[in-house]
């Protein structure tokens, strides 16, 4: 994902705001890392670019 | 089936269908044992040749009823939010409408039709289209961020079909727009189609009486809703299974005349 859509990102679950935690990046866009939402506590990955929001339960 | 069931169910067959393993009858009218290509189905439903090459290879299924006005009435710079985009057959058509000071978004719930629908961006180098796994009844988008939702054939696989509408209108700017094509019924159907799980993947029995469809809508706050357009939608593949071809005649003419395949737009106000 590019970083310039992260302001259009939200929780799937709550609608809250994703704070970005990027592994590796290229010039282009964010190919592993992880998006987190602190009022849900839960940690959506982002794999081979693409982030996965699917809504889950809490992470334990 | 409940709600997960259905989700389990349409993942997995959407998911087979990505990967070949079965062929997109689904939407696509009567592909399985005929002559027929996702191209031909394609421009069927009204996109064009030049369509149909502007995309990377691999991103026309030939599933869906076919979005083509919507994708005609996009302008430069929009935002769009493509729900249920598959392998992003839409989307690209939306990208090369929007340009490049646009971006389209398409959301799926279903990781192999993203991994293909991210492999042809790959092939076709789009700058401006973001794909995402997500649910379309729970949009990762934030509150008034996107121009114009589009979706083809797709809602009538949901669950929750309120959900759905209430989630594109928050998501939506005031002014914002949505055009999808969609699958409803004109009646209920017979219980037999009921319980065929291809006929609910099939886009049929997942469907929703028109007037009902329509309602969810209204009751998500759009106004302007208009009918764009409105054909029979064939469901040989439907009316060929050994449990349903069993049915008296009137009850299989009645179903034949009872599925519709509708381009509807609704307007979030200002």
């Amino acid at each position: 994902m590019k970083r310039s859509l992260l302001p259009i990102l939200c929780c799937p679950t709550c609608k809250g705001d994703l704070v970005l935690s990027v592994v590796e990046e290229d010039e282009s866009e964010i190919l592993e890392g992880s998006l987190y939402c602190s009022a849900c506590g839960v940690s959506y990955p982002i794999t081979e670019g693409i982030p996965d929001l699917l809504p889950r339960k809490k992470n334990i | 089936m409940d709600e997960h069931e259905i989700r389990r169910r349409v993942t997995e067959k959407y998911g087979e269908i990505a990967s070949g393993k079965t062929c997109g009858c689904s939407c696509a009218p009567g592909c399985c044992g005929q002559e027929t290509t996702a191209a031909s189905v394609s421009l069927g439903v009204g996109y064009s040749e030049e369509d149909l090459s502007a995309v990377p290879n691999g991103a026309n299924l030939g599933l869906g009823c076919g979005n083509p006005v919507a994708i005609a009435s996009l302008k430069e710079g929009e935002t769009v939010l493509d729900l249920g985009s598959g392998a992003g057959f839409d989307c690209f058509l939306a990208a090369r409408r929007v340009g490049k000071a646009g971006r389209v978004i398409g959301v799926e719930m279903t990781p192999e039709m993203l991994e293909k629908a991210r492999k042809n961006a790959e092939r076709g180098s789009y700058a401006n289209i973001e794909f995402r796994l997500g649910e379309i009844e729970h949009l990762p988008v934030a509150d008034s961020s996107v121009d114009v939702i589009i979706s083809n054939c797709v809602i009538n696989l949901s669950p929750d079909k309120p959900a759905v509408f209430s989630e594109a209108y928050r998501v939506l700017r005031p002014g914002g727009r949505i055009m999808v094509s969609d699958i409803v019924i004109t009646r209920d159907l017979p219980d037999p189609v009921k319980r065929l799980a291809d006929a609910y993947t099939g886009c049929i029995s997942g469907a929703s009486i028109k007037d009902a469809y329509l309602d969810c809508i209204v009751s998500a706050g759009f106004l302007d809703i208009a009918i764009l357009d409105e054909k029979t939608f064939p469901i040989d593949f439907i009316t060929s299974d050994p449990e349903i071809s069993g049915l008296s005649p009137d009850l299989l003419e009645g179903l034949k005349e009872s599925v519709k395949s509708i381009r509807v737009r609704a307007i979030k106000p200002r």
